[in-house]
């Protein structure tokens, strides 16, 4: 049997499209374009199959009211003013005291890792360099990355950058963002964030699970 | 939901329009170029040497604005310390200071534009971007523009100093409305017009450099003063290497008392009287020295001779015997007669006043007793004695100002409330627009600042804030939810002071200026902007031309235009180096000493005063100059050229603000004398401590060293130190109402109750309670507050809120001190208040 | 230890990574003192705290907290105060306390903590002199340096204990952000290091940098031309009553210049298996 590259590419792809959900999902408040196509046709039926709850207003309501109090609920939850959940590894993570907060020691990790994978920070983003969201799309560009080098057929590259994402996955993402979901999941008002952190914490599972090197054999 | 797997997962995910659904996020992706890395299975490695810089700007935790050195590693500020080369700190910084970096980086911070989309108070907000923020805030402010009515505008800022109070000033110049409300008066106001009504500037420093002798009166030196650094460290270094002693007058035994050569108890308000005391014991026994009589004046008459002066002042004070200050004022005659002995004999002595001697009824007139003390011992403004402050004269670019100038009356108090509050009276800023008699403003604008909290009865100020009716629209410019953005429409989120560019001027006690400069240390986190953008940003919306377009554009023209800053090099020396002060300069102590040419146009001599003014710069004839004299015409104060001094002239004491005078210290004011206010400094009892009955305490308020008043609770260094505020008793007081250390007590009076804990202690009078004032906060943080609300979930997460240790939090006694002014100079009546006390 | 020089090791080596300890702003401070030790020997680091000129603002508790990311709950230098006398001849007084940086008792020269510490004498480590002499020394979790310094070494530490219990003074605590290197389910000691980071690049301990009274005096007490040397002969203070708990035998490198005997009436000495007096907090 040869190599099944496209499988291998699609797989790829498919962690990447995901890992760019998420990312999108926890960037922002969302905009109606995104819930429509949330509610639509294809993404309904993965999240019914994945037996994800978003609730039946999400569904049902029309999307300018949905759009409203999912902009409500994501400031509440994560901008502020005041007490929040502050979507950034180096308030997670544990780290020595003085180094914690905003912009912390971690943050400059996720930064100085993103940096030296290639990418630079666009100068218009105004986020934090280790907000959730960031990390996210930093996975999502690396596995789609990694599918290409599938497409092309170049397995050492592939598995080089599959061996970069386990590091930034154990170095970063599966350090906090566990704990960040459970926040997320208890603080939440209407189901939508506390599915979508649900699902977040269910996928990063599964990516332990999927990247873990003896997984493979 | 279902637990992914292999397999499921890409049955699921796989083709299912994630893709499409990614695209969809408002904004673009976080990341520019795309991912390169090294084929061939290389070790990755993402960590390299660290990056560090080491930055010169200026501290603004408190006003005393320390330059300083700022460390950045990697993007990441990490520590602050004194800046090595300034004349005022000579490199050191304190605890407040260095605490700086907890202001970047709490977990709690603000960092975009947010609208309120509940109700006021009901903390429900939304995002939304600058664009549509300053489109929101143009709107509102449009139609006052086109109205004719810029004036509905009111700026209510805390602390703006440097470039950041002259930007401000340029914006609204620029847009026309004057209606600016500041807080001196709840700070230390009564002091300023004190001075004022003098030696017509203010902000007096000591010479402890040089210095042989110092009374301290109310103020806590070593812990919290205005201008802490440059002082404290220059007064302990004297009294070790020097051993110059310093007696501290205080009703608590603070850090500086405790220091103090001794710590002589005194009771609330008393200060001006034992001040007058000691005036007393000085005349009497002849210790007074004659050089600064020339430019007293102490009686009606401008003319008077030395032995009429001296007679005069001894008259004033004959029946403010040590005697009788002992009975007011608890100190023992003996005390007053040794303290007041060895101020005169020293060969140059300070006399220090802070908010203990001034936040009281009539306290502009115990500041002119501390003056009166200083310039009979001929210690004002010289060497080792009580000097003039000397900052920074920077310029800066100016943009056009709208022609229509008009401001609300609503900052200087109610009618007839403050006869001259040349610092304003803005504690009563918010129940003149819930008066609304003088009017209200459409558009209230709060910057660095936190109405709810710092005034006296700040329920009131809340529940003001919280009315639409009253204030229509209300923007807070704010790094933290706090106490008054919670009832905001808008907040934009500020940067704080180590993300932004000013120049600073803050005074040298050396009689040197320093000049330097804040830059940012760091890119400001999130959408957090500069005050400086704003109004550009503001100014662009509503077709107002300004001079700069940033924050650091209005800065570098400062510093190219700054006579001495440009010639060293302008803003690029700055950047490089932080601060700046001529080489070849000396101490100006004396200034009052300057001859001045008198030959000039229009340079007439006033006979009745002695003031030499320029009748042409008044605007007047010369018949007109001469019929009416320097007194009689409106605006000569600003054509003041000189005091004759006994047959020379002198440049003396011109007067620069409200009080119209001639260069002579105005001992004997006709300002004060016309509005029915004691012409001489004396003693005035306070009516509520007269009306005191058996069970009532007295209450004061206090600061320490690791906070200032609204805005370092959030900083956890400090509130680890200090996070709860139990009342200082004395254990006799304590005992009368049985109430033992650590109980909790009530404190009441009409306005309220608070409950707080007892502090029993030996280092306070009896008969009062204290109780410091940065605490008690509704938010500020996990740790100013340690309350999670609005959102539960959050802060906490920080690391380090995981080792906050302690439960308490303090308790605010604002709630139970009325608003109520100095009739003098509108101050906030800090120190007056009366309260009864008992176990909870 | 006779001819020993002082370690001077360069600020642009130290910038491009060679230092592997805590950076901080020491690798690009200017210092306001430039620390130089004897060279003809070792230096003995020392501090003499004058408490004439303490005024008890805390600055040094926070620059600490600052330079060492030491985490709340904890400190490595504190301010004691006390209020004493009865109203109105009442005084209040501030006693800085920091680790004590002993050198031992006169018969072996190894401090309590360093004695209770497991992993001493661990393998010779090499420690080098400004003339390029080379001390050997014991390591250990906890050990003290040729030139005097008590230092930890967290990645040989094991979390027991043994250390924090053993100080009289209390100075040491477990960081809850530092796991033990020699097991990791446990957290590492931690207390004050004197700095050491900062002074190895020449630059004074933090605390000492920001100490506005110019209570604290960092030098080496090897250098008789030193300002703690001058002090401690000026003042006559290498003698019981001028450290704290002479009567342990630690032999503290903290002297006190004390004209009102406070190490005596103000000094809260810890309880044992109890540190809270090593908390500063303002009432």
């Amino acid at each position: 049997m040869g190599t099944d590259w496209k499988t291998l590419a699609d797989g790829a792809k498919t962690r990447s499209e995901f890992y760019g959900l998420l990312a999108t999902v926890f960037r922002e408040e969302p905009s109606e374009a995104l819930i429509h196509e949330l509610r639509g046709p294809r993404l309904a039926g993965t999240f019914s199959g994945m037996e994800v709850e978003l609730g039946e207003s999400f569904y049902n309501d029309p999307e300018a009211e949905v759009r409203a109090s999912l902009v409500l609920e994501f400031t509440r939850l994560f901008i502020g003013p005041g007490s929040h959940i502050s979507a950034h590894e180096s308030v997670f993570a544990e780290v020595d005291g003085g180094l914690g907060g905003l912009w912390g020691a971690k943050t400059v990790e996720v930064k100085k890792f993103i940096e030296a994978a290639g990418l630079e920070y666009e100068q218009r983003f105004t986020g934090l360099p280790d907000h959730v969201s960031v990390e996210l799309e930093f996975m999502q560009k690396l596995t789609g990355w990694e599918a290409d080098q599938w497409s092309r057929q170049d397995r050492t590259s592939a598995e080089y950058c599959q061996s970069v994402q386990r590091m930034f996955l154990e170095r970063h993402l599966l350090c906090w963002v566990s704990q960040f979901c459970d926040a997320v999941m208890a603080q939440a008002d209407i189901p939508f964030y506390r599915a979508m952190a649900e699902l977040t914490k269910n996928y990063l599972a599964f990516e332990r699970q999927s990247i873990a090197p003896d997984d493979a054999a | 939901m279902k637990k992914l797997n292999r397999r499921n997962f890409m049955k699921y995910a796989a083709g299912s329009g994630c893709a499409l659904a990614a695209g969809l996020s408002g904004s673009q992706s976080a990341f520019a170029g795309s991912i390169r890395l090294q084929a061939g299975g290389r070790d990755f490695s993402p960590t390299t040497n660290k990056e560090l810089q080491a930055i010169p700007t200026a501290c603004w935790q408190c006003v005393t604005r320390d330059a300083m050195i700022g460390y950045v590693e990697d993007g990441r500020l990490v520590k602050l310390e004194g800046h090595p080369d300034s004349i005022r700190t000579l490199g050191k910084l304190c605890a407040k200071g260095q605490a700086g970096v907890n202001q970047v980086y709490f977990p709690d911070r603000i960092l975009y534009p947010m609208l309120r989309v509940g109700k006021r108070g009901e903390h429900k907000w939304k995002r939304i971007s600058w664009d549509e923020a300053l489109d929101l805030f143009a709107s509102k402010l449009k139609p006052l523009l086109d109205a004719g009515t810029p004036e509905l505008l009111m700026y209510q800022y805390g602390r703006h100093k440097g470039s950041q109070s002259s930007i401000m000033h340029d914006f609204m110049d620029a847009f026309g409305s004057q209606t600016i409300g500041t807080h001196t008066s709840v700070c230390e106001g009564p002091k300023w017009v004190g001075q004022e009504s003098l030696w017509g500037g203010m902000y007096d420093n000591w010479d402890y450099d040089h210095t042989d002798f110092v009374v301290n009166f109310g103020s806590n030196q070593f812990e919290t003063h205005t201008n802490h650094i440059p002082t404290s460290q220059r007064l302990i270094r004297a009294m070790v290497d020097r051993n110059v002693p310093l007696y501290t007058f205080d009703v608590r035994l603070s850090n500086t008392a405790a220091k103090s050569t001794e710590w002589i108890p005194i009771k609330v308000g008393m200060d001006g009287l034992v001040m007058l005391a000691m005036v007393n014991v000085i005349m009497k026994e002849g210790l007074f020295r004659k050089n600064h009589l020339k430019y007293m004046r102490v009686s009606p008459d401008y003319h008077a001779s030395d032995n009429d002066k001296i007679a005069a002042i001894k008259k004033h004070v004959a029946k403010f015997t040590p005697e009788f200050a002992e009975k007011e004022s608890g100190v023992p005659a003996d005390k007053i007669r040794q303290i007041a002995r060895g101020y005169a004999k020293a060969k140059s002595a300070c006399l220090i006043s802070y908010r203990g001697t001034v936040m009281h009824y009539h306290g502009a007139d115990q500041e002119r007793a501390a003056m009166l003390l200083s310039a009979i011992t001929n210690n004002l403004d010289r060497k080792g004695g009580r000097v003039m402050g000397v900052g920074a004269g920077w310029k800066h670019p100016h943009s056009p100002k709208a022609k229509r100038q008009k401001g609300l009356d609503i900052v200087n108090g109610f009618p007839g409330e403050a006869a001259f509050p040349t610092h304003q009276c803005s504690q009563q800023n918010l129940p003149m627009i819930k008066d609304g008699q003088n009017g209200r403003p459409k558009v209230y604008w709060s910057s660095c600042n936190n109405q709810a909290f710092i005034n006296g009865n700040n329920k009131e100020a809340e529940a003001i804030l919280k009315d639409e009716n009253l204030i229509p629209f209300s923007v807070s410019t704010n790094i933290v939810y706090d106490e008054t953005s919670q009832y905001a429409d808008l907040i934009l989120p500020d940067v704080t002071y180590l993300e932004r560019w000013d120049y600073e001027d803050m005074v040298s006690p050396t009689g040197v200026a320093e000049y330097y400069i804040r830059q940012p240390l760091i890119k400001p986190l999130g959408e957090a902007w500069d005050q400086g953008e704003v109004f550009a940003g503001l100014a662009k919306r509503l077709g107002i031309d300004l001079a700069y377009s940033t924050k650091e554009e209005y800065v570098r023209q400062s510093c190219e235009m700054t006579p001495g800053v440009r010639e060293a090099g302008g803003f690029k020396y700055m950047k490089k180096h932080g601060v700046w002060h001529d080489k070849n300069a000396k101490p100006n102590f004396g200034f009052y000493e300057e001859t001045v040419d008198v030959s000039g146009d229009g340079i007439i001599l006033d006979e009745k005063t002695g003031v030499y003014w320029n009748y042409k710069k008044a605007g007047v004839s010369e018949a007109e100059a001469k019929s009416k004299g320097y007194l009689g015409v409106e605006g000569a104060k600003n054509a003041y050229v000189a005091q004759d001094i006994q047959g020379t002239p002198r440049k003396a004491y011109p007067p620069n603000t409200s009080f119209t005078k001639s260069g002579l210290l105005d001992f004997y004011s006709d300002n004060f004398a016309a509005k029915g206010f004691p012409a001489f400094p004396t003693y005035t009892p306070i009516p509520e401590h007269q009306k005191m009955g058996k069970n009532d305490l007295h209450l004061t308020t206090y600061k320490v060293a690791v906070h200032t008043h609204s805005r370092t609770a959030h900083c956890k260094w400090l509130s680890e130190i200090k996070h709860d505020n139990p009342a200082w008793i004395n254990s006799k007081t304590a005992a009368e109402r049985g109430i033992k250390e650590g109980d909790r007590i009530k404190v009441s009076n009409d306005l309220g109750e608070i409950t707080t804990t007892a502090h029993v202690t030996e280092g306070i009078i009896p008969g009062i309670v204290a109780i410091s004032h940065h605490l008690g906060r509704q938010h500020s943080g996990i740790y100013g507050s340690g309350k999670k609300s609005p959102t539960p979930g959050g802060a906490e997460a920080d690391p380090d809120a995981k080792n906050i240790w302690w439960d308490k939090h303090g308790a605010h006694p604002n709630s139970i001190i009325p608003n109520s002014s100095d009739p003098i100079s509108g101050g906030q009546r800090w120190m007056d208040t009366v309260v009864r006390v008992a176990k909870a | 230890m006779s001819d020993k020089k002082t370690p001077e090791i360069s600020r642009r080596n130290f910038l491009s990574g060679v230092g592997t300890a805590v950076v901080g702003a020491a690798a690009v401070a200017t210092p306001t003192v430039k620390l130089e030790a004897a060279q003809a020997k070792a230096p003995r680091w020392a501090m003499v705290m004058d408490l004439r000129r303490c005024i008890g603002c805390r600055a040094c508790t926070v620059a600490c907290k600052s330079e060492n990311h030491v985490s709340l709950g904890r400190f490595r230098a504190v301010i004691q105060e006390k209020t004493m006398g009865t109203f109105p001849n009442t005084k209040k007084a501030f006693l800085p306390l920091m680790c004590n940086h002993c050198e031992g008792n006169k018969k072996d020269g190894v401090p309590p903590c360093v004695k209770a510490c497991p992993e001493f004498p661990g393998e010779r480590a090499k420690f080098k002199t400004a003339d390029g002499k080379t001390i050997r020394y014991r390591s250990g979790a906890t050990y003290k340096r040729p030139d005097g310094m008590i230092l930890i070494d967290k990645e040989k530490c094991i979390g027991c204990g043994k250390c924090i219990d053993a100080c009289p003074y209390g100075v040491r605590s477990f960081d809850p952000f530092v796991k033990a290197g020699g097991d990791p389910t446990k957290q590492a000691a931690d207390k004050c290091d004197m700095c050491a980071h900062r002074v190895d690049n020449g630059v004074e301990p933090s605390c000492v940098n920001t100490c506005q009274g110019r209570a604290r005096i960092f030098g080496d007490l090897n250098d008789p031309g030193s300002e703690v040397s001058k002090l401690v002969k000026e003042h006559n203070l290498a003698k019981d009553a001028n450290v704290l708990l002479a009567q342990e035998g630690t032999n503290p490198h903290v002297f006190y210049i004390d004209p009102d005997n406070l190490l005596k009436t103000l000094y809260t000495q810890r309880k044992k298996g109890k540190l809270d007096h090593f908390v500063d907090q303002i009432t």
